[in-house]
């Protein structure tokens, strides 16, 4: 399993918009992809699913991926969230 | 008619538009039959029937959002491309399709998921998600649509009407002929909600967050009052005479007055006291060059010129911009073309700088301090700028400036560009004008200092104001700030006048305070020789010159 944590800077938070972006990268490793966000958690390939997380600015995305293309797929939610959310 | 309501009825709530609108109201019928309960055949036939309506309602809302990328632009489109992927969802497919499993028709059971979700978004207290619960129920509209198979349109005929509806969403703003909607107004919403913003792009009023209005006033005639914030239903009979009169004054004011305007178009901008003021125009492009000159331009305050590097994959050639200059030096016929160089970072990004993302643009790498460090693109923007100086009236305008430091280095690099140049017999305006705009209070601190460089200033008051009252603009809790109290950014305004008249210059203003009518006589006061602002601003702002003292 691969992990990471990603602190929220975007003062929007986690919005429909970067969360359509996460779930569309996620849809597209066939990893398990779980987003944990304080006592929440979430399934990255479904939408709603992330959106009610309610992860605003300041808190704190652990991303656990698990499955076959694991590596790639942290490798690119990172840079999603560096890009959308950072 | 009858004459049952002798009384109006008056609903108030918060104006998003300061104009006002008379007419019918009409209410959005919104399509959902709440009394279909039962289901068409067996759960199997009922599921079939959902998902059948889910995929057409995705193709739908994908067409919706290649339409609304033309027309509305691509980050108001991007709404709908999220609603396809909430259409996609699996949480919310299993959600119905548990609803349809226990008994419940494909429109209650699209209903009660879209509640769910959406009082889930509502209840996590963040102002942004809880706006997305109008997204929800929009795709839920959606589906129900589809799932009814027939558009029931919210007008048959040609007359306008006052829309009222709950809360609009976007597709179905989408879905409305704009043409005959005189207002909006809306029982939940806020000031920024969409209904809010597609009524501030159409110019028309519109009065949010009113409460229920009863459906029984459906087709009844109002006043809405988008100044005020409120919707008077059946008004009275002389207050509908006051805003028919005042509506015909004003067009009869408005109509007088562009035809004094456009009569006194060619003529200098002179001050009753003689003073003159040169009007010049704000362009993004070659393209509004004509619109420019056709509202009496004396010349071009603000050519600025990231148009040629936008929606590209690599920097333009140094070819290419000097025959784009030269097209718009040779139209001006000798008046001035002011040509700002290339001013990005902060809020425009060019994918090709590759530059980082940043924790605070407006403060960050961008204008002349990226220019300063990517030499080879900034002096193929100053040789084509020099060459196409042969072929009229061009300057040359620095954005950015806070220190003499930058100010002597783009010196140094306009020479070395002109010693190219003239090594290879290239011709070019050898006493080419250089300016540099001030828009960091740095710059108008030691304007004596940078005037002594320079052969003029501008001030671009848009950046001006959010550094020296550090206030985002865009941000509606402090914006008053620097709306209510210009003193200070007057006194800097001043300032920089003063050096650059002591020192021989010229100074203009190009930011949006230059089209603001209530501060051309202080402009006027202070001795600025020139303003600048887009074509449809000339006009107003020549009147006003001359009509000051």
């Amino acid at each position: 399993m691969k992990e990471f944590k990603f602190v929220i800077k975007d003062k929007n938070g986690l919005h429909a918009r970067p969360a359509g972006t996460i779930t569309s990268v996620a849809k597209t490793f066939s990893s398990k992809i779980n987003v944990i966000c304080g006592e929440k958690q979430a399934d990255a390939k479904r939408l709603l699913s992330l959106m009610s997380l309610g992860a605003v600015v300041g808190k704190e995305l652990h991303f656990e991926i698990s499955g076959e293309d694991e590596d790639k797929a942290s490798e690119a939610l990172e840079k999603v969230c560096k890009e959308k959310l950072g | 008619m009858d004459f049952l309501n002798t009384g109006c009825t008056i609903f108030q709530g918060i104006g998003v538009t300061n104009s006002k609108a008379y007419g019918k109201i009409r209410f959005l019928d919104t399509v959902i039959n709440y009394d279909n309960n039962k289901q068409i055949g067996s759960v199997g036939e009922e599921r079939a029937r959902f998902l059948s309506a889910v995929e057409e309602t995705i193709k739908s809302t994908r067409e919706i959002a290649e339409r609304a990328k033309s027309t509305i632009g691509e980050s108001e489109a991007q709404i709908f491309e999220i609603h396809a992927m909430l259409l996609e969802d699996e949480d919310f497919i299993d959600s119905v399709l548990l609803e349809i499993d226990s008994g419940a028709s494909s429109e209650k059971a699209v209903l009660k998921s879209g509640e769910k979700y959406s009082s889930i978004l509502r209840s996590l207290g963040d102002e942004y998600l809880s706006a997305r619960a109008t997204d929800i129920k929009d795709i839920c509209m959606g589906i129900i649509d589809t799932l009814q198979a027939k558009n029931k349109k919210s007008n048959q005929n040609d007359e306008q009407y006052i829309l009222v509806a709950n809360d609009l969403t976007p597709t179905q703003t989408v879905k409305l002929d704009k043409s005959k909607i005189l207002g909006f107004v809306t029982f939940d919403g806020s000031p920024s909600s969409h209904t809010a913003i597609l009524a501030r792009a159409m110019s028309i009023p519109a009065v949010v967050a009113v409460g229920k209005i009863p459906n029984e006033y459906d087709g009844s005639l109002a006043l809405l009052d988008g100044v005020r914030g409120k919707i008077t239903i059946n008004p009275d009979e002389n207050d509908v005479l006051e805003f028919k009169k005042e509506r015909e004054r004003e067009n009869k004011i408005v109509l007088e007055h562009e035809r004094y305007l456009r009569s006194i178009m060619h003529r200098p901008a002179v001050t009753k006291s003689g003073q003159k003021i040169l009007i010049y125009a704000n362009i993004g492009d070659g393209d509004e060059v004509e619109g420019a000159l056709s509202n009496g331009a004396e010349g071009i305050g603000l050519l600025r010129s990231e148009f040629m590097y936008l929606s590209r994959q690599n920097a333009p050639s140094e070819e290419e911009l000097f025959l784009a200059y030269k097209s718009i030096a040779s139209k001006m016929q000798g008046k001035r073309v002011v040509i700002r160089t290339l001013d990005i970072g902060a809020d425009k990004q060019i994918p090709y700088f590759n530059l980082d993302k940043e924790e605070n643009p407006a403060l960050g790498y961008r204008g002349i301090r990226i220019c300063l460090d990517r030499k080879e693109i900034f002096k193929g923007q100053i040789r084509a700028i020099l060459r196409a100086s042969a072929y009229g009236r061009i300057s040359i305008m620095i954005p950015m400036i806070s220190t003499l430091d930058e100010v002597l280095k783009c010196k140094g690099l306009i020479e070395e560009c002109k010693k190219e140049l003239s090594s290879k017999n290239i011709d070019f305006d050898s006493k080419i004008e250089l300016g540099i705009m001030i828009e960091t209070p740095a710059s108008a601190i030691i304007s004596d200092i940078l005037a002594k460089e320079v052969d003029f200033f501008s001030v671009g008051t848009n950046d001006l104001t959010q550094y020296t009252y550090a206030v985002d603009r865009q941000n509606a809790r402090v914006s008053h700030i620097c709306e209510e109290n210009n003193v200070a950014i007057m006194r800097l305004i001043k300032m920089s006048a003063d050096a650059i008249h002591q020192n021989g210059g010229w100074i203009g203003v190009c930011g949006e305070m230059a089209a603001d009518l209530s501060l051309t006589q202080e402009f006027v006061n202070i001795g600025i020789d020139e303003v600048s602002v887009s074509p449809p601003y000339l006009l107003g702002v020549r009147g006003k010159v001359c009509a000051c003292k």
